[in-house]
C-alpha cells in the first residue's frame, strides 16, 4: 500500500492486488450485516455499536431516536458503501478520490474497523498481532491494515482543511 | 445558549418537563477503543466547525475523562448531532444537561 497523501484536488492511495481484495469481501460482510432481515441479526453487538442508542438511560427517548434516525443512518451507510466499491479497483491500483468520495471512505472505513474492533474485543491497549498463524490474528492484522489506510486518509483531508485557510 | 423547545409530547411529561425549561440538552461523545485520535478531531471540526485546537481540546477530553460534551441546546437539535456523529461511527448520546 502507498498510503494516502493529497493531489491537488484528490487525495490518491495505491492498494496492492491483494489488499483491493479484503476491502472489496470486507464491504461484502458490511453489506450483508445492513440488508440483514432484522430477525437474523436482532443483538448482533457490530449493529449495536453502528446504530448506537440516542439516549443512554430513557428507554421512551432512545425508542423515538431510533425511529427517526436509523432509515437514514442506514442510507447514508448504503450510499458510502457504494461509492467506496465503484471507487475501489477491484484488483489494486490507484484509489483517487474527490472530497464526497473521501468522506465515504473516511466513514466505511471507520465502519469496517468498528465491525472488526467489536468482533475482536479491540481495546485501548491492544497491541498490533507478531503471530499471524491464527485465523484472530490475521483478522487482527487488517484491522491494524485499515487502521493506517485510514489515518492516512484523516491526515491527507485534515492537511488539505489547514491548506486552504 | 438557546433555551430547549417547550415539550409538546403527553401531558405528564410537559409537567415533568416543565420546571427543566432553561436547562438545555447536551450531545455527548464518549471514549471507544477503536475510533483514531485524528479521526475524532476531524469530525468534530467538520461537523461543527470548531477550530483544530478546539476539537483537539474536546478529542483529548474524551480520551482522558472518557467522555466530552460537544455540542448543547435545543433537544431537536441535539438528536440531530447526535445522528451526524452517529453516521461517522462516533459513540455519541444526548441528555439533559445535568
Amino acid at each position: 500500500m502507498r498510503a494516502f497523501r493529497r493531489r491537488g484536488d484528490a487525495v490518491e492511495a495505491r492498494l496492492e492486488p491483494a489488499e483491493a481484495g479484503i476491502v472489496g469481501l470486507l464491504l461484502d460482510q458490511l453489506e450483508q450485516l445492513l440488508t440483514a432481515e432484522a430477525a437474523d441479526v436482532a443483538g448482533d453487538p457490530v449493529l449495536e455499536r453502528l446504530f448506537p442508542a440516542g439516549h443512554r438511560g430513557d428507554a421512551e427517548l432512545a425508542a423515538e431516536y431510533r425511529e427517526l434516525t436509523e432509515d437514514s443512518l442506514r442510507g447514508g451507510k448504503a450510499d458510502d458503501l457504494a461509492t467506496v466499491r465503484a471507487t475501489l479497483p477491484p484488483r489494486g491500483g490507484v484509489v483517487r478520490l474527490d472530497a464526497d468520495q473521501a468522506g465515504a471512505w473516511l466513514r466505511t472505513s471507520n465502519d469496517l474497523r468498528l465491525a472488526l474492533g467489536t468482533r475482536l474485543d479491540v481495546r485501548e491497549d491492544t497491541e498490533p498481532p507478531e503471530d499471524l498463524t491464527s485465523e484472530e490474528a490475521q483478522q487482527l492484522a487488517v484491522y491494524y491494515w485499515l487502521t493506517g489506510l485510514q489515518g492516512s486518509l484523516v491526515d491527507a483531508l485534515a492537511g488539505g482543511r489547514a491548506g486552504r485557510r | 445558549m438557546a433555551a430547549p423547545l417547550a415539550p409538546a409530547r403527553t401531558p405528564e411529561e410537559t409537567v415533568e418537563e416543565h420546571g427543566d425549561l432553561d436547562r438545555p440538552w447536551v450531545t455527548i461523545v464518549w471514549n471507544d477503543p477503536v475510533n483514531l485520535m485524528n479521526y475524532v478531531t476531524y469530525v468534530l471540526q467538520e461537523l461543527f466547525g470548531y477550530d483544530e485546537p478546539t476539537a483537539t481540546t474536546l478529542m483529548l477530553q474524551v480520551h482522558h475523562e472518557g467522555r466530552a460534551v460537544v455540542s448543547s441546546g435545543p433537544r431537536e437539535r441535539m438528536e440531530h448531532d447526535t445522528s451526524r456523529l452517529h453516521a461517522y461511527g462516533l459513540w455519541a448520546s444526548y441528555q439533559r444537561d445535568s
